[in-house]
Protein backbone atom coordinates (compact mmCIF):
# COMPACT_ATOMS: atom_id res chain seq x y z
CA UNK A 1 0.00 0.00 0.00
CA UNK A 2 1.03 3.28 -0.94
CA UNK A 3 1.39 5.60 2.51
CA UNK A 4 1.43 9.82 2.28
CA UNK A 5 1.52 11.93 5.03
CA UNK A 6 -0.81 14.74 4.83
CA UNK A 7 -1.63 17.89 7.11
CA UNK A 8 -5.35 19.58 7.40
CA UNK A 9 -6.49 21.14 4.12
CA UNK A 10 -3.96 19.22 1.71
CA UNK A 11 -5.33 16.21 -0.40
CA UNK A 12 -4.51 13.58 -3.00
CA UNK A 13 -5.22 12.90 -6.24
CA UNK A 14 -6.08 9.73 -7.96
CA UNK A 15 -5.88 9.40 -11.68
CA UNK A 16 -7.57 7.07 -13.74
CA UNK A 17 -8.46 6.60 -17.35
CA UNK A 18 -8.73 10.77 -17.39
CA UNK A 19 -10.67 10.53 -14.62
CA UNK A 20 -9.34 12.47 -11.68
CA UNK A 21 -10.42 12.15 -7.66
CA UNK A 22 -9.45 14.52 -5.29
CA UNK A 23 -9.39 13.49 -1.77
CA UNK A 24 -9.26 16.55 1.16
CA UNK A 25 -8.19 16.12 4.83
CA UNK A 26 -10.61 18.68 6.56
CA UNK A 27 -10.39 18.33 9.86
CA UNK A 28 -8.81 15.84 12.63
CA UNK A 29 -9.80 15.43 15.96
CA UNK A 30 -8.73 13.27 17.98
CA UNK A 31 -9.23 9.81 16.10
CA UNK A 32 -11.69 11.37 13.82
CA UNK A 33 -10.55 12.52 10.01
CA UNK A 34 -12.79 14.18 7.99
CA UNK A 35 -12.05 13.69 4.36
CA UNK A 36 -13.95 15.32 1.74
CA UNK A 37 -13.77 13.71 -1.45
CA UNK A 38 -14.24 15.33 -5.19
CA UNK A 39 -15.13 12.88 -8.10
CA UNK A 40 -17.22 12.98 -11.21
CA UNK A 41 -20.64 12.53 -10.13
CA UNK A 42 -20.95 8.71 -11.95
CA UNK A 43 -18.17 7.67 -9.52
CA UNK A 44 -19.42 6.03 -6.55
CA UNK A 45 -17.75 6.51 -3.21
CA UNK A 46 -18.65 4.37 -0.23
CA UNK A 47 -17.48 3.71 3.30
CA UNK A 48 -15.54 0.46 3.37
CA UNK A 49 -17.65 -1.20 6.00
CA UNK A 50 -21.00 -1.33 4.49
CA UNK A 51 -18.68 -2.78 1.04
CA UNK A 52 -17.26 -5.56 2.88
CA UNK A 53 -20.64 -6.46 4.45
CA UNK A 54 -22.04 -6.46 0.90
CA UNK A 55 -18.95 -8.54 -0.46
CA UNK A 56 -19.51 -11.26 2.61
CA UNK A 57 -23.22 -11.06 2.41
CA UNK A 58 -22.94 -11.73 -1.51
CA UNK A 59 -20.05 -15.30 -0.94
CA UNK A 60 -22.65 -16.40 1.23
CA UNK A 61 -25.68 -15.97 -0.86
CA UNK A 62 -23.83 -17.32 -3.61
CA UNK A 63 -23.35 -21.19 -1.99
CA UNK A 64 -26.84 -21.56 -1.17
CA UNK A 65 -29.16 -24.70 -1.93
CA UNK A 66 -32.04 -24.78 -4.11
CA UNK A 67 -33.46 -27.72 -1.30
CA UNK A 68 -33.84 -24.92 1.00
CA UNK A 69 -36.12 -22.50 -0.97
CA UNK A 70 -39.69 -21.73 0.80
CA UNK A 71 -42.18 -22.16 -1.32
CA UNK B 1 -32.24 -14.20 -33.91
CA UNK B 2 -29.36 -15.99 -32.07
CA UNK B 3 -30.14 -18.88 -29.22
CA UNK B 4 -27.39 -19.31 -26.70
CA UNK B 5 -26.42 -22.32 -24.63
CA UNK B 6 -24.49 -22.21 -21.38
CA UNK B 7 -24.20 -25.53 -18.93
CA UNK B 8 -24.15 -24.58 -15.84
CA UNK B 9 -24.16 -26.52 -12.66
CA UNK B 10 -26.74 -26.19 -11.04
CA UNK B 11 -29.62 -25.78 -14.09
CA UNK B 12 -27.90 -28.51 -16.46
CA UNK B 13 -27.82 -26.73 -20.12
CA UNK B 14 -30.01 -23.22 -20.62
CA UNK B 15 -31.03 -21.68 -23.88
CA UNK B 16 -31.23 -17.15 -23.82
CA UNK B 17 -31.53 -14.97 -26.57
CA UNK B 18 -29.06 -11.62 -26.51
CA UNK B 19 -31.67 -9.76 -25.65
CA UNK B 20 -32.02 -11.70 -22.81
CA UNK B 21 -28.91 -10.75 -21.16
CA UNK B 22 -28.48 -8.45 -18.44
CA UNK B 23 -24.01 -7.06 -18.24
CA UNK B 24 -23.21 -5.84 -15.15
CA UNK B 25 -20.51 -4.05 -15.85
CA UNK B 26 -19.13 -4.04 -13.01
CA UNK B 27 -20.21 -7.67 -12.00
CA UNK B 28 -21.59 -8.41 -8.39
CA UNK B 29 -20.03 -7.16 -5.53
CA UNK B 30 -16.88 -10.04 -4.84
CA UNK B 31 -17.39 -11.45 -8.20
CA UNK B 32 -15.94 -9.01 -10.68
CA UNK B 33 -15.25 -11.56 -13.06
CA UNK B 34 -18.89 -12.32 -14.18
CA UNK B 35 -20.79 -9.72 -15.93
CA UNK B 36 -23.30 -11.13 -17.86
CA UNK B 37 -26.42 -12.99 -15.84
CA UNK B 38 -29.64 -14.36 -17.21
CA UNK B 39 -32.81 -14.63 -14.87
CA UNK B 40 -34.48 -17.40 -14.53
CA UNK B 41 -37.88 -18.46 -12.86
CA UNK B 42 -37.62 -20.53 -9.27
CA UNK B 43 -40.73 -22.46 -9.53
CA UNK B 44 -43.80 -21.73 -11.28
CA UNK B 45 -45.78 -19.10 -9.36
CA UNK B 46 -42.84 -18.37 -6.81
CA UNK B 47 -41.61 -14.96 -5.99
CA UNK B 48 -37.78 -16.44 -6.60
CA UNK B 49 -35.66 -15.93 -9.36
CA UNK B 50 -32.38 -17.27 -9.88
CA UNK B 51 -29.66 -14.80 -11.54
CA UNK B 52 -27.04 -17.47 -13.14
CA UNK B 53 -23.98 -15.95 -14.35
CA UNK B 54 -23.60 -17.12 -18.11
CA UNK B 55 -19.78 -16.58 -17.57
CA UNK B 56 -19.16 -18.95 -14.60
CA UNK B 57 -21.22 -21.78 -14.94
CA UNK B 58 -21.47 -21.88 -11.00
CA UNK B 59 -22.42 -18.85 -10.26
CA UNK B 60 -26.05 -18.17 -8.99
CA UNK B 61 -27.29 -16.13 -7.17
CA UNK B 62 -31.41 -16.83 -5.66
CA UNK B 63 -33.18 -13.42 -5.94
CA UNK B 64 -36.71 -12.01 -4.86
CA UNK B 65 -37.91 -8.41 -5.37
CA UNK B 66 -38.09 -7.18 -2.06
CA UNK B 67 -41.47 -5.90 -2.24
CA UNK B 68 -42.71 -9.47 -1.78
CA UNK B 69 -41.81 -9.01 1.35
CA UNK B 70 -41.63 -5.66 2.67
CA UNK B 71 -44.15 -2.96 0.22
CA UNK B 72 -42.68 -0.28 1.67
CA UNK B 73 -38.91 -0.41 0.51
CA UNK B 74 -37.92 2.01 -1.72
CA UNK B 75 -34.65 3.38 -1.57
CA UNK B 76 -33.90 6.74 -3.46
CA UNK B 77 -30.83 5.40 -6.31
CA UNK B 78 -27.67 7.61 -5.63
CA UNK B 79 -26.85 9.65 -8.43
CA UNK B 80 -23.74 7.78 -9.42
CA UNK B 81 -25.93 4.69 -9.49
CA UNK B 82 -28.55 6.06 -11.89
CA UNK B 83 -25.58 7.45 -14.01
CA UNK B 84 -23.90 4.13 -14.63
CA UNK B 85 -27.42 2.63 -15.13
CA UNK B 86 -28.31 5.24 -17.79
CA UNK B 87 -31.68 5.30 -15.55
CA UNK B 88 -33.96 8.22 -15.40
CA UNK B 89 -37.82 8.68 -13.74
CA UNK B 90 -39.10 6.65 -17.00
CA UNK B 91 -36.87 3.81 -17.57
CA UNK B 92 -38.74 0.57 -16.95
CA UNK B 93 -36.80 -1.21 -14.52
CA UNK B 94 -36.20 -4.20 -12.00
CA UNK B 95 -35.09 -4.28 -8.41
CA UNK B 96 -34.30 -7.40 -6.22
CA UNK B 97 -32.76 -8.09 -3.28
CA UNK B 98 -30.13 -11.25 -2.71
CA UNK B 99 -31.62 -13.69 -1.03
CA UNK B 100 -29.52 -15.86 1.83
CA UNK B 101 -30.67 -18.88 3.45
CA UNK B 102 -28.21 -21.14 5.85
CA UNK B 103 -27.75 -24.34 4.89
CA UNK B 104 -30.82 -26.27 6.02
CA UNK B 105 -32.57 -23.30 7.86
CA UNK B 106 -34.47 -21.58 5.91
CA UNK B 107 -36.78 -20.01 8.73
CA UNK B 108 -33.42 -17.88 8.76
CA UNK B 109 -33.38 -16.86 5.26
CA UNK B 110 -32.17 -12.89 5.22
CA UNK B 111 -32.14 -10.12 2.36
CA UNK B 112 -29.12 -8.32 1.61
CA UNK B 113 -31.54 -4.76 1.52
CA UNK B 114 -27.77 -2.83 1.74
CA UNK B 115 -27.17 -3.85 -1.87
CA UNK B 116 -30.36 -4.36 -3.75
CA UNK B 117 -29.45 -4.72 -8.00
CA UNK B 118 -31.12 -2.99 -10.19
CA UNK B 119 -32.21 -3.77 -13.39
CA UNK B 120 -32.82 -1.08 -16.47
CA UNK B 121 -35.07 -3.08 -18.56
CA UNK B 122 -34.62 -1.19 -21.83
CA UNK B 123 -31.09 -1.47 -21.83
CA UNK B 124 -30.04 -4.82 -20.53
CA UNK B 125 -27.77 -3.14 -17.79
CA UNK B 126 -27.80 -4.38 -14.10
CA UNK B 127 -25.76 -3.10 -10.77
CA UNK B 128 -25.30 -4.09 -7.82
CA UNK B 129 -26.01 -0.75 -5.60
CA UNK B 130 -24.72 0.21 -2.53
CA UNK B 131 -27.09 2.24 0.16
CA UNK B 132 -25.24 3.65 3.22
CA UNK B 133 -27.91 4.37 5.03
CA UNK B 134 -28.05 2.42 8.07
CA UNK B 135 -31.72 1.15 8.45
CA UNK B 136 -31.11 -0.70 5.47
CA UNK B 137 -29.11 -4.06 6.68
CA UNK B 138 -27.45 -6.22 5.00
CA UNK B 139 -29.15 -9.53 6.71
CA UNK B 140 -32.41 -8.52 6.76
CA UNK B 141 -34.50 -11.75 8.27
CA UNK B 142 -37.77 -12.28 6.67
CA UNK B 143 -39.20 -14.81 9.10
CA UNK B 144 -39.22 -13.83 12.83
CA UNK B 145 -37.33 -15.57 15.08
CA UNK B 146 -39.60 -18.62 16.53
CA UNK B 147 -41.60 -18.34 13.78
CA UNK B 148 -42.70 -21.90 12.49
CA UNK B 149 -40.23 -23.32 9.85
CA UNK B 150 -41.87 -22.02 6.64
CA UNK B 151 -42.41 -24.82 4.01
CA UNK B 152 -39.42 -26.07 1.83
Amino acid sequence: MLVLTRKVDQSIVIVQDGVVIEVHVLDVRGEQVRLGVKAPKSTPVHREEIFRQIQASNQAASAINPDDIPE
Amino acid sequence: MTLNRFTTSRFGEISFEDADVVTFSEGVLGFPDSRRYVLIQHREGSPFRWMQSVDESGLAFLVVDPAHYLPDFSPEMPVADAEQLRIDEGTARLVYTIVTIPPGRAEEMTLNLAGPLVINCDEGLGRQIVLEDPGYSVRHRVFAEGAAKPAA
